[in-house]
C-alpha cells in the first residue's frame, strides 16, 4: 500500500465531505499538531498515468480549497507508510504553518500575454536601417562584417528586451494594485511576452477580474489570457532541506498524534 | 459556505501541468517514493515527455491549445 498526498491543509479534523482521489479511493486527513495532509491509499501500482490522473489530483486540491487553506502538493508525491508522512509533517511543520498563515484567504491567478515577437523585431530592424542608411561603410572585410553582424544581433536583442520590459512594467504595475504577491516570468519565448502569477485576496478577486477585462479591451496587438482562481501553487516557500530525511529516524511518539 | 470561490475557469491540461508537476509543495529525499520504486518510470515519462513536447510546441506557437477564461 502506498500513500498518495494531495495537499497540506490548516485543519486537524476529519474531512467531512466525501472526496474521491486517484483510482476512486476516498481521501482522508493525516494530521500533525494543528495541520494535516490529505491523502488517499493506493493499494495497487498505477499501471498507466493519464491526464485524468493529473486532473483528478487538481480536482481534489480544488475541492479542498473550498473549505480550507491549502498548500497543494506536487503530483505523484507518494509515501511508503504513515510514519514517513508524519516525519515529513514534523520536519516541515514550521514551513507549512508559515505558508498556511500567509496564504489564508488568498488565491492565485495566472495571466499570460502574447505579442508578435517577429513584428517587434522587424520594427526594430526597420528603425535601425533608417537610422544607419546614411552611414557609408568603407571596410567590408569578413572580420569587420562578422563583428558588425554580431553587434547588430546584440543590439536587436537588447532593444527587443527593453521594449518587452517597458510593456511588462506598464501592465504589471496595473495588476499589482490588486495583488498581495506576484511572480513574473518574462519572455519565455519571443511570442510569450509574460507569464505572470498574482496572489489575490479572495474578496478582491472580482476587482482583479474586472481589471483584467479592462486591460484586455485596451487597443493594441497584445493578446491576454487569464486562468484561475487556482490554489497558490506558485507562492509556496519551503526553507527546509529535503536531505534531512536521509539522517533522522522515525520518532515513535508521532504515531499517537493522528487518526486515520 | 462563506468564502467559497465561484470557479469559472476553463481548465486546460497545459495550465494544470504547468502547476501540478513541479510547483506547490515539492518534497524529495528518501522518505518519498521515487518513480523507480513504484515502477512508474515509463508511465511517468510518458506524461512528462508529452507535457514537455506540448510546452515546446507552444513555445513556437503559444497557446494554440490554451483557452481563454469565459467571463
Amino acid at each position: 500500500m502506498k500513500i498518495y498526498s494531495y495537499a497540506i491543509i490548516d485543519s486537524n479534523s476529519k474531512i467531512s465531505d466525501s472526496i474521491n482521489g486517484l483510482e476512486g479511493v476516498g481521501v482522508y486527513n493525516i494530521y500533525y499538531r494543528d495541520i494535516g495532509v490529505v491523502v488517499s491509499e493506493l493499494s495497487e501500482q498505477i499501471q498507466d498515468i493519464t491526464q485524468e490522473h493529473i486532473l483528478k489530483h487538481e480536482e481534489v486540491v480544488e475541492k479542498l480549497m473550498e473549505n480550507f487553506t491549502v498548500l497543494p502538493v506536487s503530483f505523484l508525491t507518494l509515501f511508503k507508510k504513515k510514519d514517513d508522512v508524519l516525519l515529513m509533517m514534523r520536519e516541515y511543520y514550521s514551513d507549512f504553518r508559515e505558508n498556511l498563515d500567509r496564504l489564508r484567504n488568498k488565491i492565485e491567478f495566472g495571466i499570460r500575454i502574447i505579442w508578435s515577437g517577429e513584428t517587434i523585431r522587424n520594427r526594430i530592424i526597420d528603425t535601425y536601417k533608417k537610422s544607419s542608411a546614411n552611414i557609408s561603410i568603407t571596410d567590408t572585410s569578413p572580420e569587420k562584417s562578422f563583428i558588425k553582424e554580431k553587434f547588430e544581433k546584440y543590439k536587436l536583442d537588447k532593444e527587443f528586451e527593453e521594449e518587452a520590459n517597458k510593456v511588462i512594467t506598464l501592465i504589471d504595475d496595473f495588476f499589482s494594485r490588486f495583488a498581495a504577491e506576484k511572480k513574473l516570468e518574462r519572455l519565455k519565448s519571443d511570442n510569450l511576452l509574460l507569464s505572470a502569477f498574482y496572489l489575490v485576496e479572495k474578496e478582491r478577486q472580482g476587482d482583479f477580474k474586472e481589471a483584467f477585462e479592462r486591460t484586455k479591451r485596451t487597443p493594441g496587438d497584445l493578446k491576454f489570457l487569464l486562468s484561475g482562481p487556482w490554489p497558490p501553487y506558485n507562492f509556496i516557500v519551503l526553507t527546509k532541506n529535503a536531505d534531512m530525511f536521509n539522517r533522522k529516524p522515525i520518532n515513535q511518539d508521532l504515531a499517537g498524534k493522528n487518526t486515520l | 459556505m462563506e468564502g467559497v470561490i465561484t470557479k469559472s475557469k476553463d481548465v486546460t491540461l497545459l495550465e494544470v501541468l504547468d502547476r501540478v508537476l513541479d510547483k506547490g509543495v515539492v518534497i524529495s529525499g528518501d522518505i518519498v517514493i521515487s518513480l523507480a520504486d513504484v515502477d512508474l518510470i515509463y508511465v511517468g515519462l510518458k506524461v512528462l515527455i508529452s507535457s514537455v513536447e506540448t510546452m515546446e510546441r507552444l513555445r513556437g506557437a503559444p497557446f494554440a491549445g490554451a483557452q481563454e477564461e469565459p467571463t
